[in-house]
């Protein structure tokens, strides 16, 4: 048995050790919004937070996870409550398909959680990881970097 | 329009029997053994249409007829019906509309998804259906309010009556006792509220917040999870398997031989997928495991060097002979584009659930109805006993065309009386697939010292896309009844066909009808060594665009004059596209071009659509680095321009993809490359900049899906060759 904590919950899995992350979020909890792209790290369609480092989770054992904090796109924000991501992805049409976004939208929000306010390279070297074949990139490079602008203003009136 | 959209409007205007507490009318949907959900009105709603549904909530239901594959269909369509309907787009509550010929594609006569046809082909018809709908709420509402109909107006789902402003659905259940007029009065465009506006997708909540539901994400009760293992050469069959290492992995519960391979069932995947580890199979290997990438090579370049003997005659026009003659100069290339995947983000699934005689299937395919049909087909089903259920797609091009993964997973559930989620890996993907053919691509072209094109001889040597398209889909369209015997031989007649007879347009669109070129002939040979083909996005454009629009520059270079004059000089029979290469050149004088840096010019119509594109290409540590692409395009009214931009900008990058990266090899038959490590996709850090311009236009709307394809990679090799003097006519583009 494996725990950890899934979006402020704390979850008990008996799936073997060596299953990957995502697929005991999406089979085991059934939280479809993570997605299985390529199954080898390499396009970033399954990006999850662990301990708030966005992490490709289709190559990473569940029992690597034992007693950390998971974070999905459920988890990130919900219709009703968006992160601000979520609404500038909105605000920019960024989604065709709309498969890897979850994952693209990790990734920014792991990024700008470090960087918070990051230049077009910084975005570039973030967002790298994660494939988008309908080829939305430049809206995520504008949403990401109009989230930023927000959040730095909203950072400022506080200071 | 066609006259499957006239049929078609007709058919669902006819008042039908009051049902589900007298509440429908005008309802088309009858017989034919319906599983589209829109049958299943509920009590307290009026359902007009096979489109529409009203309650008197005020919720409008839209039942799609169409995909959403990320090309934006679903918005674009909705925003046809709220236009007349005078519904925001943005309040529709959009479903998939099940099987059922009333959202059959008016261009095609099937219910499929595909060829950029979605806007265009419903432009007239979901106007009406809306307007219609419109018209018999006002005429209900005047009989309720005892006022005239021509006192009301109507506001985003409510009826303006005076001072007063009252839903659609005060007025719903008297609207449906009354006949809903045929053919009530169109809008005309200047007075348009939703189309030619931006506004977010209506998707694009759900795709920004993980709850679009997607095939892959769809669970059922007692679903497991079946992984398949198939031969590592297209077309081998199994000789032996031994099963038992894999039944001894924790929770695999059958193993199973199905036509496409061995398939592993477990209750969740990575129990199944673990299974198949420790699968053992032998193959019986086909005629391909004896091609590689370099004999596809040498036998397409036999076949272009006997072309003047054996090749079939496409197109001609004008007298090609004299067409050189009469020209200053001669230039003559050879073109060569190789096999790709389309690799949506989103593999291939299927679920198909088989109980009591009947059938449900979900499945995100461009082919709901194909979806039914080959469950019905490989369950021994009728049609009418299996539901095809549609979800959002993670991405298609082309790709979910073909459904082997539903024929897969029929087979598995048939054979082991489960409800089975088949699921391929990223390297099924690609590697057990289907692809866009290879091409080896020659023109010759003549071309005075004026600049006027004088003669143009195009050969293409490749696979056919058409016919085994063709022979996918037939056990899926036809009635069970017709034996797999008799599909065989008709697909074979259709094959030898085009092999002997005729040239399958599909092949060599795109090779010589844009420009004025005096005398012209389109000339095909089919070399096809089995590996599976189909459409890509684009199509034939997508490799013969390359080819023309490379070739053009190398007559405008030749004829010493600008690429773009070249062009304008030379398409004085196409004004659409004269004008958007205008449109284009104009701004490419506009354009500050940074040091190191230049452009290269591409055009071509695809899909009732013309787009020019300019690209701006450094090269450095011998690799082509694109850093700004501008798109130019008329495409009819945009009826979304925020969509048609997104389009465009998605088709440069898979269009940059496969101009830079885009490269399957074969090795003893085998796709050599297995995921994004060895096929790998553009990437966030080469994509450029894009910027569309949309040509504005009164006329209907076309093509927007794959227009924006075709001309970058010859864009973006005419600018490598603005900037190093190299030709690059082979792709994926590489400098010397």
């Amino acid at each position: 048995m494996i725990s950890f904590t899934l979006n402020d919950e704390t979850v008990t899995t008996d799936d073997t050790p060596d299953t990957p992350l995502l697929w005991v979020i999406r089979d085991t909890f059934k939280l479809k919004g993570s997605k299985y792209g390529c199954g080898a790290g390499l396009c970033g369609a399954c990006t999850m937070h662990v301990d708030g480092v966005a992490m490709r989770t289709c190559v990473l054992p569940v029992a690597a996870v034992a007693g950390k904090s998971i974070t999905t796109i459920e988890g990130l924000g919900t219709p009703d409550n968006l992160h601000p991501l979520q609404a500038a992805w909105i605000e920019h049409n960024v989604p065709q398909c709309g498969y890897c976004q979850s994952g693209q939208i990790m990734s920014a929000a792991a990024m700008l959680a470090t960087n918070a306010a990051p230049s077009a390279d910084d975005v570039d070297q973030a967002m790298s990881g994660n494939i988008c074949r309908c080829g939305c990139y430049p809206r995520i490079k504008k949403a990401i970097l109009a989230t930023a602008d927000k959040t730095d203003l909203a950072t400022e009136a506080q200071a | 329009m066609s006259q499957h959209t006239t049929l078609t409007r007709r058919h669902f205007l006819k008042t039908s029997s009051i049902a589900g507490g007298g509440l429908v009318v005008g309802f088309s949907l009858m017989g034919c053994g319906d599983t589209s959900p829109a049958l299943r009105s509920a009590e307290g709603t009026m359902a007009p249409n096979a489109f529409l549904q009203i309650g008197t909530d005020n919720t409008v239901t839209f039942y799609c007829p169409r995909d959403e594959m990320g090309q934006g269909a679903s918005t674009g369509l909705a925003t046809l019906i709220a236009e007349e309907l005078d519904v925001a787009p943005w309040h529709f509550d959009v479903q998939w509309a099940g099987v059922h010929p009333d959202y059959n594609n008016p261009d095609f006569g099937v219910q499929g998804t595909g060829g950029s046809t979605s806007l265009k082909a419903h432009y007239e018809q979901l106007r009406q259906v809306g307007a219609n709908t419109r018209a018999v709420i006002i005429e209900a509402a005047a009989g309720l309010l005892g006022v005239n109909a021509s006192q009301l107006s109507t506001d985003d789902g409510h009826v303006i009556s005076g001072s007063k402003r009252l839903p659609y659905g005060d007025f719903v259940n008297a609207a449906a006792l009354l006949q809903a007029p045929e053919q009530a009065p169109l809008k005309p465009p200047h007075g348009f509220k939703y189309i030619g506006k931006d506004f977010s997708r209506i998707d694009a909540m759900a795709k920004a917040t993980g709850t679009a539901e997607f095939g892959i994400d769809v669970d059922i009760e007692n679903l497991h999870h079946a992984v398949v293992k198939r031969c590592p050469v297209a077309g081998g069959t199994v000789a032996t398997y031994d099963a038992t290492a894999a039944l001894a992995v924790a929770g695999v519960s059958d193993v199973v031989e199905i036509g496409s391979g061995i398939a592993v069932v477990a209750q969740k995947y990575w129990a199944a997928k673990k299974g198949l580890q420790a699968l053992e199979v032998q193959w019986q290997m086909p005629k391909l495991a004896s091609v590689s990438t370099a004999d596809v090579k040498r036998d397409y370049q036999a076949a272009l060097g006997v072309a003047d003997d054996q090749a079939l005659i496409g197109s001609e026009a004008g007298d090609l002979e004299q067409g050189f003659a009469e020209a200053d100069h001669i230039v003559e290339g050879e073109y060569w584009a190789p096999y790709l995947a389309h690799a949506p983000m989103e593999p291939m699934n299927a679920i198909v659930r088989i109980e009591n005689g009947e059938a449900d299937v979900w499945t995100g395919s461009q082919g709901v109805g194909a979806a039914q049909g080959l469950v019905a087909r490989y369950a021994g089903l009728a049609k009418e006993n299996v539901r095809s259920h549609n979800t959002y797609l993670g991405g298609a091009f082309g790709r979910r065309g073909t459904l082997t993964h539903v024929i897969e997973a029929t087979q598995v559930a048939v054979a082991t009386g489960k409800p089975i989620q088949v699921l391929w890996s990223r390297e099924d993907d690609l590697q057990s697939g289907v692809y866009r053919p290879a091409s080896l691509m020659q023109v010759k072209a003549g071309v005075t010292d004026e600049g006027k094109i004088t003669a143009w001889q195009a050969t293409r040597v490749g696979g056919n896309i058409s016919p085994e398209t063709m022979a996918n889909m037939m056990p899926a369209l036809l009635p069970t009844a017709v034996g797999d015997g008799t599909i065989d031989w008709v697909v074979g007649l259709a094959d030898s066909a085009f092999k002997g007879w005729v040239v399958d347009g599909s092949s060599v669109e795109g090779l010589a009808e844009d420009y004025d070129t005096g005398s012209h002939q389109v000339r095909h040979t089919t070399v096809d060594h089995g590996l599976p083909l189909t459409f890509w996005r684009s199509v034939g454009h997508s490799y013969t665009a390359f080819a023309k629009e490379t070739a053009i520059d190398e007559l405008a270079a030749r004829a010493d004059i600008d690429p773009v004059a070249f062009r304008l000089k030379n398409l004085t029979q196409n004004p659409r596209l004269q004008n958007v290469v205008r449109l284009a050149g104009e701004h490419m004088q506009q354009m500050q071009v940074a040091p190191g840096r230049a452009l290269g010019f591409a055009a071509h119509h695809s899909f009732a659509t013309d787009v020019a594109e300019i690209a701006e290409v450094s090269v450095s540590d011998g690799k082509i680095h694109v850093h700004r692409v501008v798109c130019v395009v008329d495409c009819g009214i945009a009826v979304n321009p925020d969509v048609v931009r997104a389009q465009m900008e998605g088709a440069v990058m898979y269009g940059l993809t496969a101009a830079l990266h885009g490269n399957l090899e074969l090795e003893k038959g085998q796709v050599v490359e297995s995921n994004f490590h060895n096929y790998p996709i553009l990437r966030m850090d080469e994509a450029p900049e894009v910027e569309v311009i949309i040509v504005d236009s009164g006329t209907s709307p076309t093509g927007v899906g794959e227009p924006g394809l075709p001309p970058i990679a010859p864009a973006v090799a005419n600018a490598v060759f603005a900037a190093t003097g190299q030709r690059l006519r082979s792709l994926p583009l590489q400098l010397a």
